[in-house]
């Protein structure tokens, strides 16, 4: 187990270092000077170039990449731009919102998915089964922000059940809350179409197998069958998606977070990208890949916990 | 002082004595849909076994042996159903049970050993968790109860250091273990019928030995009643009280051990027996596999099922028009479903 450990640590790190690596020249390579961005269209040659050597981006690339991964090893990613702000700082103040509302569209995914993909797969061919693909189905095709548009329709300009618009910023806990409900449903929702066809076809898999039929010879009462001995099997692609929607609702998050008005990581990289603002761009891609690569490293550990397989060497 | 006069449950008595049959099948019926009609996967098959017995189930792969027993403990895979017939174990009909009153008595009374050890075990828990699940199914026991238990099970079936290997993983275990393990699960509440499934043919040579020799000592330990599903003709000779042969759903032939192979009186049985190498086979002659397949059960030849392949009845008039049913020969419990059987006997005389 410790070595199982250690391997994820490292590939944690080596992800981690090439993610920030290519997030830095992807942002060189994309035309468009910070300097110009600021001092605005009217500004002398020589204020540009002095702004320019000011932020170092006189100098040849690679040496910008050895001080910005100098620094970034101190945890120092530069300021804003835009607003002078340190980098860092002013993403990790925006993570909360995304990381919560992920969070929660992923825990609605996973309360509404699991249980209804095991319920399809015990009725299996069942009127039951049936219904439940057709509006997993449906759940899956509809666009996100689609499911936004409608979700705020109905349910809070009609019913009047849930705010439309902003995330309470200032309000307390469950005024905060009761501001996710929605985002998350919507985030959730289609994700949740999405794990319940995977929880079907994985336990459909499971319950063929062999080991399944020697349960019901020995006489295990089917609920143990279908809830412990076949569900710990199907977890694991189960999981596996998991790890990936995370990434994704974390991504489709900017999608949602625009159609509610909600600040987050999404909206504060899109500006930030607009406005050719380097600094908090890295930042912003070194905090969101943090994020999708403890998550992964988190599911990897799990794995271990479940399948004792991939624990041994 | 003197003793009184044993118990009436002394157990040598008990063995001496006549024995009903544990496991009697009825006239069972199992069919599945086909495109022109149910087809008859298990038709009309009755068997028995008494305890402390092994009957051994021969035939062909496709012959309706594995059906036949997952039929008898409610186990046939949909869309197949027992049409008709009794299951009787110890003199109740299992096909009139619910399914909750059939759970209760799967692993409680009546058991199965399957085929693949290796598919058979589930991969994410320990061979201990998962021999204390079958133990908690049917009993009231606490976790470390249970577990006491189950370690005493592995040491049972031979599992060398069993108080470590409780908590391993089937991929850590061999394949001989694993079925071990298996069969260890299927004694556990020690059944009055304990029914192996090809149980080692998965095996190589070396372990299967050792596996059916363990199934031997626990069948006598226990008293239990054993069937042995199997093609394996040198496994019957050896391990074998009874034997039904069985043939496109059918059991074509029954009797003990000693008749079937002596006095056997079906051209089937007779083909299965030139399939197997001997020591004593002086010439290639005898060992000729049987030509063609066995029948698909959609297109069964109206009369004998075998007759197309029977070196005896092929192209006969009467094998093509009659469908057999069994009959004693000779007036023993040996029965056969063969009308020209007697031409058999004479054939065997003369040589």
């Amino acid at each position: 187990m410790a070595g199982y450990l250690g391997r994820t640590l490292v590939q944690l790190v080596a992800t981690l270092v090439g993610i920030v690596t290519v997030a830095f020249f992807l942002m060189r390579a994309i035309p468009g000077d910070p300097a110009l961005y600021m001092l605005g269209d009217f500004a002398t040659e020589e204020a540009v170039a002095a702004l320019r050597s000011r932020l170092g981006l006189d100098l040849p690339v690679y040496q910008q990449y050895l001080v910005f991964m100098e620094r970034a090893l101190t945890g120092d990613l530069g300021r804003s731009v835009v607003t002078g702000q340190p980098a860092l700082a002013e993403m990790l103040s925006a993570l909360p919102w995304s990381l919560s509302l992920a969070v929660a569209g992923l825990a609605v995914a996973v309360i509404l998915g699991v249980p209804l993909g095991i319920l399809s797969a015990i009725k299996q061919g069942t009127w039951v089964d049936m219904t439940i693909m057709l509006v997993a189905l449906m759940g899956i095709s509809f666009p996100v922000f689609w499911v936004g548009l409608v979700a705020v329709l109905f349910l809070s300009h009609h019913a009047g059940l849930f705010p439309a618009l902003g995330a309470a910023t200032g309000g307390g806990f469950w005024t905060q809350i009761h501001h996710l409900t929605l985002p998350a449903l919507v985030l959730g929702l289609s994700v949740a179409a999405y794990i319940a066809r995977l929880t079907r076809s994985a336990m459909l898999e499971v319950l063929g197998q062999d080991y399944i039929r020697v349960a019901h010879a020995m006489g295990v009462p089917e609920p143990r069958i279908f809830f412990r001995l076949a569900l710990r099997n199907a977890f694991i692609p189960i999981l596996a998606v998991i790890g990936v929607t995370f990434a994704w609702a974390l991504g489709n998050a900017i999608l949602v977070e625009v159609v509610f008005s909600r600040p987050g990581l999404g909206s504060t990289v899109l500006k930030a990208v607009l406005a050719r603002d380097y600094q908090l761009v890295q930042a912003g891609v070194l905090v969101l890949a943090t994020g999708v690569v403890l998550i992964n490293a988190t599911l990897n550990v799990l794995y271990g916990v479940i399948d004792p397989r991939m624990r041994s060497d | 002082m003197q003793r009184s006069s044993p118990p009436s449950s002394d157990p040598s008595a008990a063995k001496a004595g006549p024995r009903g049959p544990v496991l009697e099948l009825r006239d069972l019926v199992t069919r599945f849909p086909g495109d022109d009609g149910p087809l008859s996967i298990v038709d009309g098959v009755s068997l028995s076994v008494a305890s402390g017995e092994t009957l051994a189930v021969v035939g062909e792969s496709g012959s309706g042996k594995t059906m036949t027993f997952l039929s008898a403990i409610g186990l046939i895979p949909p869309p197949g159903r027992v049409t008709s017939g009794q299951v009787l174990l110890e003199g109740t009909d299992l096909l009139t049970h619910t399914p909750e009153q059939l759970r209760a008595v799967r692993g409680e009374r009546i058991s199965m050993v399957f085929q693949d050890p290796l598919t058979g075990l589930n991969p994410v828990f320990t061979i201990g968790e998962q021999i204390v699940e079958v133990l908690r199914a049917h009993r009231k026991l606490s976790r470390a109860e249970a577990r006491k238990k189950a370690i005493e099970l592995l040491e049972r079936v031979q599992i060398p250091d069993p108080g470590r290997r409780v908590d391993d993983y089937p991929h850590q275990l061999s394949g001989g273990m694993r079925q071990r393990v298996l069969i260890a699960m299927a004694i556990s509440l020690d059944p009055s019928v304990l029914i192996a499934d090809e149980p080692t043919t998965a095996l190589d040579v070396t372990v299967q030995a050792q596996v059916l020799e363990l199934l031997a000592e626990l069948r006598e330990e226990s008293g239990m009643a054993m069937v042995l599903i199997t093609h394996d003709l040198g496994l019957v000779a050896r391990h074998a009280d009874r034997v039904a042969v069985m043939y496109a759903g059918r059991v074509v032939e029954q009797g003990s051990a000693k008749a079937v192979f002596e006095q056997t009186a079906h051209p089937y049985t007779l083909s299965l027996f030139r399939g197997v190498p001997s020591l004593d086979t002086d010439t290639a002659q005898d060992l000729i596999e049987i030509e063609g397949q066995p029948p698909d059960p959609a297109f069964l030849p109206p009369g004998c099922a075998f007759e197309p392949r029977c070196f005896l009845g092929q192209g006969r008039a009467s094998c093509q028009a009659t469908r057999p049913g069994l009959q004693p020969t000779l007036g023993t419990e040996h029965q056969t479903a063969c009308l020209h059987s007697a031409e058999l006997t004479a054939t065997r005389a003369r040589a």
